[in-house]
């Protein structure tokens, strides 16, 4: 530990940001882990206490300390509630790199971590580490072989959607001709999303496409940075976000999404990382436009042919709802569909705990989180969840899986193309 | 680490929460060495996170044989220090007591546990057309047990009443243990008022556990007016006119020019930055009454002075004003680095008076005081900006701060309207009470808690007792 932790994580977080907090405790109830555990170490109030004490040097950066900092799932619940205008989200980014910086944590906890950081970036990397994985389910085999592995790799493991079954069967009619002058649209494709959501990569940029846009393709993607911002390595969350802005930036968007909240938040903040680059005014551009799929479906209206009688429920994705602020534009589009009945399950925005990589690394929380989630999901009747992030959907997914449930989880872009290609099937 | 408790203690309270729910390390209480009340700060060498009330009663026997005091703690949402441990070494939390258990919708009311959240009792009734009616700003986040401990009350106590007029019944355990009922399930009661007593009591008579509390009927529709004046005086002068008329609001909240533009600096609501105050009325009942109430509340407020009276038109409307309104003190950190607020009451009649006194404290202490309020009851909240950094600053706030209720009192008000006396305010109680008041208060506290172990060092002072004080960075207001 170094002699100075508190001019250390002063030098990391902007001090001044912390006073923002009132200490009100409004917003406990908007905290996943505060609801979990119901002690004030795990809410945004008592974490925020305890940045602050470190930052003034008042507590040394202890095991519980980096315990209650590591259990906070980034899913800014906290920012939406409170009403000071507190920057968690930034808060907590500064406080995992004073963590990473001055902690080392216990061997297996540290080994996970490493993990992520070593291969989730990079899609060549986590194709590989799935290729066994992809073998066992091609052969059947995925379920003799979990048996005989330990728990940890049991968990990690079930997470993985089948191979095959979260795309969707798109029955796609040809897409009509598209105007020169129409918005250009960039879906940028991430990286564990590039390799594990295909399809939902695929079924916006058709969306996009059946709407009226003009989809625009970045030749190859990069990692968008928020994994590492999210786990305290700030030097290449900013070199990530230096290439996308240097390969994005040129190709002139209008617009610029993600199937993956998390990566539209982290682009949308480039502003931020990027301040002081170089590059910041191409970066303030590029957060500029960033967007989410169903305000731009909602802006140019999609047609549909046929009803499509289901019961939905929609689970806020919490980038989406809590960093990019979009909660209206989902319901909107889902109610649109003729014949679509939409029930809101309790808490809709409290986070499923998929949180990016946290359901890897802190395994225990996460499922606590997925068991709360799909009882809400359960006890509204519907046959489909729909959100819009693919990690939500494997850790929403997995979980109802245990429990045999046969509601379905649908990412948003997957489901409207459901939706849309039925009447075609249907027609012809 | 738990430097007054005796290890075996300990061990003893470990085997009856559970090793989760105990917290004896000092980085871990640091959290709880507060509320929302910053000021003065002392954590305990033990926090218990009980389960029930068998385990809340087994705690307090342990702990009473060995004479320890302790502080029972809700959500610590508290704006007076009622949840700062004043040499009571124990702190008991209800946090995981949060249980709503029965809705009875025939008689019209909700058992719950004394942790549960208020607004997660509303919630829990809501699709059937009712409501808990006692409606603090914090409600999304503090607990039935706090709200009962401050007697809390909110935007629509003017129309419905305070926390007392809403608790049928109480389960309390006393400072030895022993679990009593008082109330119960039927509205009228004989023999003396015990529910009364306890809800007001701030912690000082045991831990609450369970309550059973009166549900209302949500009324049929709401008509919500936003009505625009040169000055607070005006402003002031309608809240008397519409309540002297007969009609009853569901609620009549004032925000002053300060305020208006730290709300319209963050969140762009359009409120007309000429205006020196703005009232929110709210009526509420039912549609056909609504025509005449209506135009009668728009006459008098313009034979008041408003220069506008606007009807929001829609439910998001609505809501628009009354986010900015609970909003208000979230943007007020925007105007200074730090605020803290009081909390007193003076009869309605005499508001413009006492905004005055305000305006005057302002002048003589040189700081900003800006005033969000619940006109209708007359419970104040002026907050009084602050540069701690700049010398003397705080201690100016602090002094700002007592001359205003010191006036409240004067003209006939109180120190507290519903933010509870606390740590905070124990030493202006003498300027309400004289000694034989306290002494009385003091014996109605011995019949709950002899020895004084429940929460110590509250709401009724004691010559001698002091805490450190720290530098206040910035306070929660309302
Ligand atoms: C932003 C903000 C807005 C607010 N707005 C309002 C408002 O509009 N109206 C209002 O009235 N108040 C308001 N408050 C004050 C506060 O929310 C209330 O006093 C609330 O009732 C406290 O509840 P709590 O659960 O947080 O209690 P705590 O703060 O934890 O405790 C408060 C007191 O209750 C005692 N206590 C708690 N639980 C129990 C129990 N089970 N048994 C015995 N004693 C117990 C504690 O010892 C302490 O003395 C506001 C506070 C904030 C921060
Ligand atoms: S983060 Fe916001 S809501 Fe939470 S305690 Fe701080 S000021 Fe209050
Ligand atoms: S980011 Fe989420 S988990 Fe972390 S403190 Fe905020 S609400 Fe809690």
């Amino acid at each position: 530990m170094s002699e100075h932790p508190a001019s250390a994580h002063r030098d990391v977080t902007d001090y001044e940001l912390l006073f923002d907090c009132v200490h009100c405790g409004l917003c406990a109830e908007a905290c996943p882990t505060y609801v979990a555990t119901r002690s004030e170490m795990d809410s945004p109030r008592g974490r925020i206490y305890l940045m602050k004490a470190l930052a003034e040097g008042r507590m040394d950066l202890d095991a519980d300390a980096a315990r209650h900092l590591d259990l906070c799932l980034g899913c800014r619940g906290c920012e939406s509630a409170c009403p000071s205008g507190v920057k968690y989200g930034r808060l907590i980014e500064a406080a995992r790199v004073f963590v990473e910086c001055e902690y080392r944590r216990a061997g297996f906890d540290r080994f996970r971590r490493a993990a992520v950081s070593v291969v989730f970036p990079y899609p060549a990397r986590l194709r590989a580490l799935l290729m066994p994985v992809r073998i066992l389910d091609w052969l059947g085999l995925r379920k003799v072989v979990r048996t005989a592995l330990p728990v940890a790799a049991r968990e990690w493991l079930d997470l993985l959607p089948r191979h095959g079954t979260n795309s969707t069967e798109a029955n796609w009619p040809a897409p009509g001709a598209i105007a020169d002058d129409a918005p250009a649209v960039i879906v940028h494709h991430g990286c564990v999303a590039q390799v594990l959501a295909k399809s939902e990569n695929a079924n916006s940029e058709r969306l996009l496409a059946a709407a009226g846009y003009r989809v625009v393709k970045i030749p190859s993607t990069k990692c968008c940075g928020a994994l590492d911002l999210h786990a305290g390595n700030g030097e290449r969350a900013r070199e990530f976000a230096r290439a996308n802005v240097l390969a994005i930036s040129k190709l002139k968007p209008d617009a610029i999404i993600s199937a993956a909240s998390g990566c539209s938040t982290a682009i949308a903040e480039y502003r931020e990382i990027l301040k002081d680059d170089t590059l910041a005014p191409e970066a303030e551009m590029l957060a500029s436009k960033v967007k989410d799929l169903s305000s731009l479906l909602l802006e140019r209206p999609l047609q549909f042919s046929a009803r499509f009688d289901c019961v939905v429920t929609y689970h806020d994705a919490c980038h989406l709802a809590h960093g990019l602020g979009v909660r209206e534009a989902p319901r909107v589009l889902l109610r649109s569909v003729p014949g679509l009945k939409l029930v809101e399950m309790e808490n809709s925005d409290l986070c499923c705990g998929s949180a990016g990589s946290y359901n890897l690394t802190e395994p225990k929380m996460a499922r606590e989180l997925a068991r709360r989630k799909a009882d809400s999901i359960a006890a509204t009747g519907a046959q489909y969840v729909v959100l819009a992030n693919p990690g939500c959907e494997f850790q929403i997914a997995a979980e109802l899986r245990r429990r045999g449930s046969s509601i379905r989880v649908m990412h948003l872009a997957d489901f409207f193309a459901l939706a849309m290609t039925r009447g075609a099937k249907q027609n012809r | 680490m738990a430097s007054s408790i005796d290890p075996k203690l300990v061990e003893e309270l470990a085997a009856i929460v559970g090793v989760e729910g105990i917290v004896s390390r000092a980085s871990e209480l640091k959290v709880y060495e507060c509320d929302g009340w910053t000021v003065e700060k002392s954590a305990p060498d033990i926090l218990l996170l009980p389960r029930s009330v068998e385990q809340v009663s087994r705690v307090l026997r342990a702990l009473d044989r060995k004479g320890i005091a302790f502080v029972p703690r809700g959500a610590g949402t508290g704006l007076s220090g009622g949840a700062l441990p004043l040499n009571a070494p124990v702190m008991i939390c209800t946090s995981r007591m949060n249980k709503i258990l029965t809705i009875d919708y025939a008689n019209r009311r909700v058992e719950v546990e004394s942790g549960a959240v208020n607004l997660h009792v509303t919630n829990a009734v809501k699709a059937k057309g009712f409501f808990y009616a006692p409606d603090p700003s914090s409600q999304m986040a503090c607990t039935i047990g706090g709200n009962i401990a401050e007697n809390s009350g909110g935007p629509h106590t003017l129309k419905y009443g305070v926390t007392t007029n809403h608790v049928l019944g109480v389960e309390l355990v006393l400072p030895d243990g022993e679990v009593v009922e008082l109330g119960g399930a039927v509205e009228e009661r004989c023999g003396y008022d015990l529910v009364g007593a306890v809800v007001g009591s701030e912690g000082t008579y045991g831990v609450v556990t369970r309550a059973t509390l009166r549900l209302m009927r949500e009324p049929e529709g709401h008509r919500t007016f936003l009505a625009t004046f040169p000055d607070v005086e005006s402003a002031t002068r309608a809240v008397s006119r519409i309540i002297a008329s007969g009609i009853v609001p569901g609620a009549i909240e004032m925000m002053d020019k300060l305020i208006l533009r730290a709300v319209d600096d963050a969140f762009h609501v359009g409120f007309d930055q000429a205006a020196g105050a703005v009232l929110i009325i709210e009526l509420d009942g039912m549609e056909v009454g609504f025509a005449e109430c209506s135009s009668r509340v728009i006459e008098m407020a313009r034979a008041a002075g408003a220069k506008d009276v606007k009807l929001a038109r829609d439910e998001a409307e609505r809501q628009l004003l009354w986010k900015a309104r609970k909003r208000a003190f979230g943007a007020v950190g925007r105007l200074a680095p730090n605020y803290c607020t009081q909390d007193g009451v003076v009869p309605r009649t005499r508001l413009p008076d006492i905004l005055r006194v305000i305006s005057q404290v302002s002048e003589r202490y040189q700081l900003s005081i800006g005033n969000v309020f619940h006109a209708g009851d007359g419970n104040l909240h002026p907050i009084i900006l602050y540069d701690e950094r700049e010398a003397g600053q705080v201690e100016r706030a602090l002094g700002a701060g007592r001359d205003i209720l010191k006036a409240c009192v004067e003209m006939g008000g109180s120190l507290t309207g519903e933010h509870g006396i606390g740590a905070e305010k124990i030493g202006e109680m003498p300027l309400m009470f004289s000694p034989d008041d306290l002494a009385a208060m003091m014996e109605l506290r011995h019949v709950f808690d002899p020895k004084e172990r429940a929460n110590p060092g509250k709401i009724i002072p004691r010559p001698g007792a002091c805490v450190e004080v720290a530098a206040p960075r910035r306070q929660v207001p309302i």
